[in-house]
């Protein structure tokens, strides 16, 4: 044995050999670890993309997620403005808030390494805190793997073609299965309620309905809505365009689901036993109301509910307003009416019917009696189309029509139609013509997708057999020159061009002028307030601008004792429940004013 | 690949040895269901006869409306490369189910957990009862009755700094200058 073992020291020399492999240890620079594609790290959370609708703070077994504001996010409708925080001291990354969010917003990202001495760092508002973490997300939830349920239950409706051989009603409404079914997809956000311009109380009511409490639900309704049967019918639903479903999928039937409510109540009797509504000793104040459409019906109501004595004038021998004269009975069957009406008039309101206030009672009367006034007169003049031969026999304006129609006289159309505009009232003259028989064509000015019709309507009419003619736009009336009548209407075609951005406008083709020969032409431009019953000095102090009464937030007038609301005040859109929700302040306002 | 040749013969040996039901899932996946009492044999005759001599995995799914528990064996075959999935069902008020940690030792620790998660129990389990949970004196937290949210509510104290918190709901009707009456408010989300 040598002293010098050689073999065993050139041995490590070998290593040399290894010097320009790639390392198996820890690499230099160091490189951490790839997390797995589906790995559940520290959340992030698209910030423009999140609504706030705290579902995610709501499902946390852990309690890890408080909803917070945050300083450059501002609540609007469709938003909360308020953004999730998560504790991820509590935090078990189970991911169940990815699973039920609405909109896909909050994800998981592959960072699991988070390290500080601070514990209240832990506490972090994933997307402000870590906006560079948008490249690294690894749990995420797409439509399919979602926990959400984004279809909604489909309504049952009549075949288009068995349609337009009645009024018969269209919609056929849910079951109860499939109501309950619907109200379980709803998340209870709320939301909606603040784009409902009555602020009804959407989830509580839905919540009532899935858990099988449909006296419950009913009750909810009618706390801030006494016209809920038309609602669920022929709302415009401005709450299910910003449901926290209809970002990815379809929004809760809420409109029906109100519908299936009502329907739980066939009577009078019965809505007044669920409803129970609790009427206060009379107060020994008056008011006058001045039109029963939905306005003045909701004011009459709560104010009734308060003690208050009230009469309601109304110039038509049925209450109910346009909701009576100008929607069809496919989609409002007079039952219904009746039963809201004879439910009112059961608590205690009065209303006077054929009764015109400025020709059988003069409105001094009514203000002189009265402690208060409330004017809900809607728009009941409609606007001229503005082209020549407008007054020729044949030409029509749709809100007579409908109202025609709706009082159950006679109106002959012909054999074709032209309905000049491209909103509901527009649809609704079309659909009615149909049922008569006619062949319809709708001129609209616009493009489809711009008509201001709800989509459903616009669907129904196309279902029916109802011609749409978009971007035309009309120059003149034809009349026969012996009998006088309409005998077509002459258009230009239109092509759209947008300016600085803006919406696009119709512009006329010079010599594209279409002649379509028709009976009658049907004008459906929109309205306006009639104010000729009102005498000249009130008209200067309620202060009218631009065709509508002026009115504060408690829909007060320019003179103390008068309230105004629905389509004639400048609040909201014209619609019905904007109409309600005018009402409803109204009373605050009488109250505040009358009781302090 | 899409005939299913193979699953097909490994469905038909087990169904009508034991006269059960069963289907292939698809490629390389078949399940068949079984009576409690049978499994055993189903998972000795898999191993011994058929070549499944792997256990992969062992779990259990609480079907609670029905009242039930649903046990679920993943066994595998590593030349055919099959899987088979043996489904049983056992009443959720007498939790008791074979053990089989006879025919795989490993099955000892699923068994373990089950009994800890689900409160099974296996008879002739051995094994201490503490598994992962140290101290639990509450119902078993896998079982669905098991209330999460308030057991962790009442277990771990909330950190301060978090009284900035809102409710969606309040904040939505305190700016659009709604009040939620007092009977609608159970129908709110808590």
């Amino acid at each position: 044995m040598s002293f010098i073992d050689l073999k065993g020291m050139l041995q490590p020399l070998g290593a040399v050999k290894q010097l320009f492999k790639k390392p198996h240890t820890i690499q230099y620079p160091y490189e951490t670890n790839k997390a797995s594609d589906n790995y559940r790290g520290l959340h992030f959370n698209d910030l423009d993309q999140c609504i706030g609708c705290g579902n995610c703070s709501t499902i946390c077994q852990n309690d890890a997620i408080d909803m917070i504001s945050l300083d450059n996010i501002d609540g609007k409708k469709g938003d909360s403005g308020l953004r999730p925080r998560i504790d991820n001291g509590r935090c078990c990354w189970c991911a169940l808030c990815v699973d039920v969010c609405p909109t896909g917003s909050l994800n998981l990202t592959k960072d699991y390494i988070f390290v500080t001495d601070n514990p209240n760092d832990f506490l972090l508002t994933p997307g402000l805190d870590n906006p560079d973490a948008k490249d690294r997300l690894s749990y995420t939830c797409d439509m399919n793997t979602s926990l959400s349920l984004y279809d909604r239950v489909p309504m049952r409706e009549l075949d288009g073609k068995e349609r337009v051989k009645s009024f018969a009603e269209v919609v056929l409404g849910y079951s109860e299965e499939e109501a309950r079914a619907e109200a379980d997809r709803c998340i209870s956000c709320g939301l909606c309620t603040e784009a409902c311009p009555e602020n009804m109380h959407i989830p509580e009511y839905i919540n009532a309905i899935a858990r099988g409490n449909d006296d419950d639900a009913l009750r909810i309704i009618y706390d801030n809505n006494p016209l809920p049967e038309m609602c669920g019918k022929v709302c415009t639903r401005v709450c299910e365009d910003v449901c926290a479903l209809q970002v990815r999928g379809e929004a809760v039937a809420i409109r029906w689901l109100k519908r299936y409510a009502t329907e739980t109540a066939p009577t009078v009797e019965m809505i007044k036993e669920i409803v129970d509504p609790k009427i206060e000793e009379p107060n020994g104040f008056s008011v006058g109301i001045v039109g029963a459409g939905p306005a003045g019906l909701t004011a009459a109501y709560y104010l009734a509910l308060k003690g208050y004595d009230v009469t309601i004038y109304e110039a038509q021998a049925h209450a109910g307003g346009m909701i009576m004269y100008g929607i069809p009975k496919y989609r409002f069957p007079l039952e219904s009416i009746d039963k809201q009406i004879q439910y009112m008039e059961s608590i205690g309101v009065k209303i006077k019917y054929n009764t015109k206030v400025g020709k059988d009672i003069t409105f001094d009367e009514i203000y002189t009696n009265n402690d208060a006034v409330f004017v809900g007169i809607g728009l009941q003049n409609p606007w001229n189309i503005g082209i020549k031969n407008e007054d020729s026999p044949g030409v029509i304006s749709a809100i007579e029509y409908l109202k025609i129609i709706n009082s159950d006289e006679t109106y002959d159309v012909g054999k074709k139609v032209a309905v000049i505009g491209g909103g509901n009232v527009a649809i609704d003259g079309a659909r009615v013509s149909a049922r008569f028989g006619a062949d319809v064509t709708i001129l609209y000015r616009r493009r489809v997708e711009d008509m201001p019709a709800d989509w459903e309507e616009i669907e129904g009419a196309e279902h029916e057999g109802i011609n749409i003619v978009p971007q035309a736009i009309p120059t003149r009336i034809i009349k026969d020159e012996k009998t006088g009548k309409v005998i077509g209407i002459e258009y230009l075609k239109a092509k759209m061009v947008a300016e600085d951005g803006g919406r696009p406008r119709p512009v006329a083709i010079e010599g594209s002028e279409t002649i379509y020969e028709c009976d009658t032409v049907i004008g459906a431009i929109g309205q306006q307030a009639d104010f000729d019953w009102l005498p000249e000095n009130y008209k200067e102090d309620l202060i009218i601008e631009r065709g509508k009464i002026q009115v504060n937030d408690l829909r007060q007038t320019g003179v103390t004792k008068i309230f105004a609301g629905g389509d004639s005040v400048k609040y909201g859109n014209s619609d019905a429940i904007s109409a309600i929700a005018d009402g409803f302040n109204a009373v605050k306002g009488i109250d505040k004013l009358l009781l302090k | 690949m899409t005939d299913l040749v193979k699953e097909n013969i490994l469905l038909n040996a087990v169904t009508s040895a034991f006269k059960i039901e069963g289907k292939v899932i698809r490629d390389r996946r078949v399940e068949v269901h079984a009576d409690k009492n049978t499994v055993s044999s189903i998972l000795l005759f898999a191993k011994k006869q058929l070549g499944y001599i792997h256990m992969n995995h062992m779990t259990c799914i609480d079907w609670i409306e029905q009242g039930e528990f649903e046990l679920v064996y993943t066994i595998y075959h590593p030349v055919d490369k099959l899987t088979l999935f043996v489904k049983t069902r056992i009443d959720r008020e007498i939790p008791v189910m074979e053990n089989i940690d006879t025919i795989w030792d490993h099955a000892n620790t699923y068994e373990r957990e089950m009994r800890e998660m689900f409160g099974i129990e296996f008879p002739g389990l051995v094994g201490e009862h503490d598994f992962i949970l140290e101290d639990w004196d509450q119902i078993p937290p896998m079982r669905k009755e098991f209330d999460t949210h308030k057991y962790a509510a009442e277990t771990f104290y909330t950190r301060p700094g978090r009284e900035d918190a809102k409710d969606v709901r309040e904040e939505l009707s305190k700016r659009s200058g709604t009040v939620v009456p007092d009977f609608a408010k159970k129908y709110s989300r808590e």
